[in-house]
């Protein structure tokens, strides 16, 4: 009960400084989830990239009928296969005549179709991996009467890579911003531990353990912390629902971006831990 | 209740304390005196822990202070009630909660400590001063409100390190008359003192410093 005293009695008393130290640790939360937020879209806007991508399977001039049956069969039994499309030459052609429309006298000229029969294949979404979808072409590649293949793999790939790298950068940033939390807290303690030196050896001369000693600072470190992160929650829902919400949604970028609402609420308890184990690290090596 | 055998203090420049060993008995009310400079308050340090010797065995109030784990110190200071000389008292804290910090530190509930300080005020006086900060107060009444921090928590052993020196003579009886009663209740106590008038026709046992050696030690 004492050291809770103890905790309120010097927020209140070292006002500006914890006030300080609450805005900077909400602004850093902040920052953290924002890119929290960011990697999170971008990963959600890529999750359903591979569903896009079409392969197109070209195939060698004068393919029996059955062989086609029995290559589209063959697609279909493929697990990551979500559909599968036979594009005859003829087709083929009146596809690009309406592409061209009203310029068709471009293929004026051209009597004898020199398209070829394909399939377009597409796959499922979620999550497929970049190798999963090479070996995929593989083996179509290595099919009797195909031709050529045609596919987004490379595009796939470099996404992925793209994705890997922000991912990394993701967590590297929020690592550094965590432990810029985590050192907020270390020096404001250090300080207020320092300024409270003269009044700490008194109490330790009456017969105060560590604990005792110690216990305000580990309450007002939470606090802080915690503080901190409701503050961080209340910039972030302010930027989401006045910035995102009203003024970026005419961009059609940012239309896309959602904010992860729920995980809002976890930053009062990430300010909580770190501001603990700011807390922590500075009085864990002092002697008193 | 308090022994020292062979016990010596250097500082970086000179020697604090040399070789004293001497030996107080449990329920005595005992004096430490000798000039300025000759070592009292050094001799206080080591017993409440606040400094190591050098060489030397000091036991007290049953804990032997070389073989304490640095843990248990505070178990040997809630048994030990001091008066420093220059008081300790927390500026920013009024008199009341300077003495109740003996009470709270060790978990005692609030409505107990109420009624400890407030006896213990009553006991030098100062009932009328709960509200105030030290700072306000005179160096007698500052002397007063360390001496009620020190017996509140009812330590085993007392250590007062000059304890009437801003007093004039009726508040020192006071506070000797003090000290007598709650070393009846069986407390031992070492006074440090100049004071030749505290121990002359009271004291039982009355240990001279000077230099740091222990060059005298009268028994009644
Ligand atoms: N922290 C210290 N560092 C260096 N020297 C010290 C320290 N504390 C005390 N001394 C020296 O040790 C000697 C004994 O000091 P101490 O305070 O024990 O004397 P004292 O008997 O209490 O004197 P007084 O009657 O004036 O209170 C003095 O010469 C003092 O200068
Ligand atoms: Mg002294």
């Amino acid at each position: 009960m004492f050291p809770l005293r103890l905790a309120i009695q010097s927020i209140l008393k070292e006002f500006w400084i914890n006030l300080l130290t609450v805005l900077s640790i909400g602004a850093l939360l902040m920052m953290l989830f924002a890119v929290g937020t960011i990697v999170y879209n971008i990963e959600i806007m890529t999750r359903r990239l591979p569903e896009r991508l079409s392969i197109l399977v070209f195939l060698k001039d004068h393919t029996p009928e059955g062989d086609l049956k029995v290559i589209e069969a063959r697609f279909k039994s493929e697990p990551l296969v979500r559909s599968v499309e036979f594009i005859s030459k003829d087709k083929a052609m009146n596809n690009l005549k309406k592409t061209f429309k009203e310029d068709d006298f471009i293929l004026k000229g051209i009597t004898d179709n020199p398209l070829s029969d394909s399939f377009e294949i597409r796959l499922k979404g979620n999550n497929l991996s970049v190798n999963d979808v090479k070996g995929f072409i593989d083996k179509i590649r290595a099919l009797k009467n195909v031709d050529d293949v045609e596919h987004g793999g490379k595009l796939l790939e470099s996404v992925y890579a793209f994705k890997q790298g922000l991912r990394v950068l993701g967590i590297f940033t929020g690592v550094i911003f965590a432990t810029a939390v985590i050192f907020i807290c270390y020096s404001t303690v250090r300080l207020l531990f320092y300024r409270r030196l003269d009044e700490i050896e008194i109490y330790r001369l009456l017969g105060a353990t560590k604990a005792f000693v110690r216990a305000p600072f580990f309450i007002e470190g939470a606090v802080i912390g915690f503080i901190g992160g409701v503050l961080g929650t209340i910039l972030l829902w302010i930027l989401n629902n006045y910035l995102i919400g009203r003024i970026m949604v005419n961009i059609p970028v940012f239309s896309f971006i959602s904010v992860p609402v729920g995980s809002l609420y976890f930053m009062p308890a990430l300010g909580f831990v770190l501001g603990l184990s700011g807390v922590g690290f500075a009085l864990g090596r002092l002697k008193y | 209740m308090i022994t020292l055998e062979n016990v010596s203090k250097r500082y970086e420049t000179q020697e604090a304390l040399t070789k004293v060993s001497f030996t107080i008995e449990k329920g005595t009310m005992a004096f430490v005196t000798g000039p300025s400079g000759a070592g009292k308050t050094t001799l206080f340090k080591l017993l409440y822990l606040a400094e190591k010797p050098d060489e030397g065995h000091i036991s007290i109030a049953g804990f032997n202070t070389a073989t304490l784990r640095e843990s248990s110190i505070p178990l040997l200071r809630r048994n030990i009630g001091v008066v420093f000389q220059d008081f300790k008292l927390l500026n920013n804290k009024t008199v009341y909660d300077n003495i109740a910090l003996t009470l709270r530190i060790r978990g005692i509930m609030e409505r107990e400590t109420k009624e400890r300080v407030n006896s213990v005020l009553k006991m030098v006086n100062l009932r009328h001063k709960s509200d105030s900060y030290p700072l306000t107060l005179s160096g007698g009444e500052q002397q007063r409100i360390t001496i009620a921090r020190a017996i509140v928590g009812e330590p085993t052993v007392m250590l007062a390190d000059e304890p009437t020196g801003n007093l004039d003579a009726e508040n020192e009886d006071a506070i000797m008359n003090i000290f007598k009663r709650i070393n009846a209740k069986g407390t031992t106590i070492l006074i440090a003192t100049h004071n030749k008038r505290l121990y002359d026709n009271t004291a039982k046992k009355v240990l001279y410093l000077d230099c740091g050696r222990l060059v005298k030690e009268a028994i009644r």
